[in-house]
């Protein structure tokens, strides 16, 4: 099996990753470790994952998203998602699958502008 | 005239990609619109992961079908595995045997216009559903 290959790049405080192939089941659980990896090595402050290119997701990988998130927030970092395709977003809410916890932006550059607002205003609130 | 079925065989995760990239495939060239592609697409990635966690293995037939006028897309998941006790509890949203988040067959029944099944404890289960075309 090949194993998932999907830069994290590091830009500012920042990383963006962008799922641009669908995901095997198993290239999507390496993902996940990919990133919590790289969020522990960089010390980033936010990320970005970005789905523009995903035209399906279904329950695991939702359910996947959603545990980044969250495993992300246990370490101190937001994610954003940003770029779900209005079929994805229809098919997501109908399979009963609203990410509730999971920050969203309609594309990466309102995903950036999201992401450092968020973090300005964390930065303030332990100031 | 109605394009040839496709038969996915389920053995592993890298099925699972296949089978509902097939059935995109077909709903495209059927002339479904982009949002029932991934309605369909995404019922199947649910199905095809059932067989693939809970039989181990199992087929993901795919199929233009007709009736009268109307056309529609028809997908029979099929395998040996343990069957299903009880139907209407795997059938409630958010059951779960922990392996998902308990969305996969309710959420794949909502996604598609029709949704049967029939299971035999011991002999396995097949998964009849379909998805029909806006005239």
């Amino acid at each position: 099996m090949d194993i998932v290959n999907i830069p994290i790049l590091k830009i500012e405080n920042f990383l963006i990753a962008s799922v641009q192939v669908a995901l095997y089941d198993m290239q999507a659980i390496q993902f996940k470790d990919a990133v919590l990896q790289k969020i522990y090595e960089t010390k980033a402050k936010g990320v970005i994952i970005d789905l523009t290119a995903m035209d399906v997701l279904d329950s695991f990988v939702g359910r996947l998203i959603s545990d980044i998130a969250a495993m992300a927030r246990l370490m101190g970092t937001t994610v954003v998602i940003t770029g779900l395709q209005p079929a994805v977003a229809i098919t997501l809410v109908e399979l009963g699958l609203e990410l509730p916890g999971v920050t969203t932006a309609l594309n990466l550059e309102k995903g950036i502008a999201k992401l450092r607002l968020i973090t300005e205003n964390n930065a303030d609130g332990n100031a | 005239m109605a394009m040839p079925n496709k038969v996915i065989t389920i053995q592993s995760d890298l099925d699972i990609v296949a089978a509902r990239m097939a059935a995109r495939d077909m709903a495209k060239s059927m002339g479904f619109g982009a949002i029932d592609q991934a309605r369909i697409a995404t019922a199947i990635s649910e199905l095809a992961r059932n067989i693939y966690l809970y039989a181990g293995e199992g087929t993901v037939t795919v199929s233009e079908i007709q009736q009268g006028l109307r056309k529609g897309l028809q997908v029979v998941c099929e395998d040996q595995g343990p069957g299903i006790e009880d139907i209407s509890l795997v059938m409630q949203d958010g059951y779960t045997t922990s392996k998902g988040m308990g969305m996969g067959m309710p959420g794949a029944k909502r996604l598609m216009d029709e949704f049967e099944i029939e299971s035999i404890v011991g002999e396995g289960t097949k998964i009849t559903c379909r998805k029909w075309k806006r005239p």
